[in-house]
């Protein structure tokens, strides 16, 4: 019982990561990628049918972090008190600022999306017990690269060109970031995570090879995957997540109940949700 | 203010807040999910241009809330992680299965529905405003039953220092549960046709040319209302015995702020009652817009029905202390162990952020109100991504 959901609170983090990472991407280099405003529009367009969805996977995981791990929730939380008020204060603004878009506020999506990347990574940092700097400038490295290789595949013309070169550049400074990481990883038992960091280069080099021969969206799928690994690093290190702070099995049972119905909806539901925008390219 | 009083203060102040946003998605969703259904079964345009209109403002109102949901979820765990430690198994519960059944679903269903405007078939279209709009009430459930665990804890036992859940159906059963939910239901009917009767009584001041449409969006504004605000006030008076029985402190100790908060709650509601009861025969002949002095009243009183709500809830939290959770857990245990310094960086950081939040949305819906139904995109002011896909 308790395994179902260690792997649903990981399962439902990864797909925050790899989601709602390529929202903040594509808020990172909105003006890198779009050079005025016509085509800065464009560039919204394409993340605007995900925007709802991608979000709410941290509303689930936070959710299920809260109700199935109770003890984790609030030592986690209020032990990283400032980092997560900066990071959520930026989430607002980079939310409030996609939706209310005008030119000259830009900088208020741009800055909110930096805000919460180098929020993420300075709490991965910790967690993992690396050097916060280096994962704090990490993170934000891997959502662009995530956003870039994102607007690569939906958008066409100049705009994708740009993209794709964008997106070319941030693979090596991805690969030296995850070498890095790997190399000072501190609390973390060194195999897994070892493990986790040759998945990672190969997935970057899957990223930098589909991106050459125009297979968008197979590099898509990389680049998403790579975000979602830091968290998978997460749950390896065996002294974050253990039985002692989880609720009780009666607890698990109710939510399991829901968990069932719930995710392969959600899962179908949002599947279609892509189709549809496919659609309509 | 010592670090409590600012945890305090800032819990009370982001779910005012969240209120706010709260209500307008349920009321609004509500009337679009009717205004669909009308469409989808009549040969008029009218109804599908209102559900466009009137679903661009839930839209909106959707998409910002869901920041201020975000932010109330973390705080939890970030200035109260002394519940989540302890009570957290039983409380966390309801929690977890707002996320994930409610909250998580509707934004899919959501997403869906936005972006399957003339492209879904018609009737799995209007299927998923009703998912949408069931969710959303979902929600509500799920967040009361959670509250009224604050209020009145069942189900649990205490073992090796920590709430154990032994009995989910008591938490399903809890007398304060169930009436406090159908009160919070009605009062977001009630906030959604008032602010249906308001805007379009906004449109009829401005001599719209839309007549047809307002008259219809008024017509159901104040129906809604009218039916909505006598259940809201039954229910709202049928849970005094319950406070009276659970928790009789906080009727013998009422304080300036949560007696104000009653009272104004109270007479705004009758207010509703009795002027909503009074417009529906003016609604004959189009008497009210005629009369035109009625709709300046509809148009000053959309806050109405939101003061209200923050009175109750305010009337609600504050009756319970120095209990969180009533009889088993103070609210200064509770409290995470941060310093005063941190609580009021977050205090600023979260009250800034969701003033911005709450402008940012009466600045689009106003500006998408005002426009009305027939709208040109291309060079008026900018609204939500969202909106131009509608």
């Amino acid at each position: 019982m308790e395994g179902v959901w260690v792997f649903l609170l990981a399962f439902l983090t990864c797909g925050y990561f790899a989601l709602a990472g390529f929202d903040y991407g594509v808020g990172v280099v909105l003006r890198l990628v779009g050079r005025d405003e016509r085509s800065r529009r464009e560039v919204l367009r394409a993340v605007t049918p995900f925007f709802l969805g991608n979000e709410v996977w941290l509303v689930a995981a936070v959710g299920v972090l809260f109700g199935a791990f109770p003890r984790l929730e609030g030592e986690l939380l209020s032990s990283q008190h400032t980092v997560f008020v900066v990071l959520l204060a930026g989430l607002v603004c980079f939310t409030v600022a996609v939706q209310l878009r005008s030119p000259g506020w830009d900088f208020l999506l741009v800055g909110g999306a930096l805000v919460v990347v180098v929020g993420w990574g300075v709490l991965l940092g910790r967690v993992l017990g690396g050097p916060v700097w280096l994962w704090g400038a990490g993170m934000p490295v891997l959502f662009s690269l995530h956003g870039a290789v994102f607007l690569a595949w939906r958008l066409s013309g100049g705009l994708r060109e740009r993209a794709v070169r964008i997106a070319g550049l941030l693979v090596l400074p991805s690969l030296v970031f995850v070498v890095a990481a790997v190399v000072t990883a501190g609390s973390v038992p060194v195999p897994a995570f070892g493990v986790t960091g040759v998945v990672a280069v190969g997935l970057l080099g899957g990223v930098w090879a589909t991106l050459r021969s125009r297979r968008h969206l197979v590099a898509f799928c990389c680049s998403a995957a790579v975000c979602a690994l830091p968290v998978l690093g997460v749950f390896g290190a065996r002294s974050v997540v253990t039985v002692s702070v989880m609720a009780d099995v009666p607890t698990l049972r109710v939510l399991t109940w829901a968990a069932v119905v719930v995710v392969p909806l959600v899962l179908v539901f949002q599947w279609a949700t892509w189709r549809m925008s496919r659609a309509a390219r | 203010m010592d670090a409590l009083g600012l945890a305090r203060l800032q819990f009370a102040t982001t779910t005012s807040f969240h209120f706010l946003f709260v209500l307008l998605t349920l009321g609004l969703v509500t009337a679009v999910a009717v205004m669909q259904t009308r469409a989808t079964l009549s040969a008029d345009p009218v109804h599908a241009r209102m559900t466009r209109f009137w679903g661009r403002l839930y839209v909106v109102n959707y998409a910002l809330g869901i920041a201020t949901g975000i932010v109330m979820e973390f705080q939890f765990g970030l200035n109260w992680s002394g519940l989540s430690t302890f009570a957290g198994d039983v409380f966390g519960a309801p929690l977890a299965l707002e996320t994930l059944v409610a909250f998580f679903l509707e934004s899919t269903f959501l997403g869906l529905w936005i972006f399957g405007w003339d492209r879904l078939d018609k009737w799995v279209h209007l299927a998923l405003i009703w998912l949408v709009a069931l969710t959303a009430f979902a929600s509500a459930f799920w967040i009361m039953m959670a509250n009224a665990f604050l209020q009145n804890p069942a189900g649990h036992e205490l073992r090796d220092g920590v709430l154990r859940m032994v009995d989910f159906s008591a938490l399903v059963t809890n007398p304060t549960f169930g009436t406090a939910f159908l009160h919070v239901c009605f009062a977001s009917l009630t906030v959604g046709g008032v602010f249906l009767t308001g805007v379009s009584a906004y449109h009829f001041i401005r001599r719209t040319a839309e007549v047809d449409f307002f008259r219809r969006s008024l017509r159901l504004g104040v129906v809604l209302t009218a039916l909505a605000t006598p259940m809201l006030i039954g229910f709202g008076f049928g849970q005094f015995p319950v406070v009276e029985r659970y928790q009789p402190d906080k009727l013998d100790t009422v304080g300036a702020l949560d007696g104000m908060g009653l009272g104004f709650m109270i007479q705004i509601g009758f207010v509703l009652l009795l002027v909503s009861w009074v417009t529906v025969p003016l609604l004959f002949r189009d008497w009210v817009v005629r009369l035109r002095f009625p709709l300046y009243l509809m148009v000053v009183g959309i806050p109405l029905p939101f003061v209200a709500a923050i009175g109750g809830w305010l009337f609600r939290e504050v009756g319970r202390q120095p209990w969180l959770v009533q009889g088993v857990l103070t609210t200064q245990d509770a409290m995470s162990h941060v310093s005063r310094d941190q609580m009021l960086v977050s205090f600023i950081a979260f009250t800034g952020v969701f003033a911005v939040l709450a402008v940012a949305d009466w600045v689009l819906i106003a500006r998408l109100a005002r426009r009305g139904p027939a709208s040109s995109e291309s060079d008026e002011a900018p609204v939500s991504p969202l909106v131009p896909v509608l």
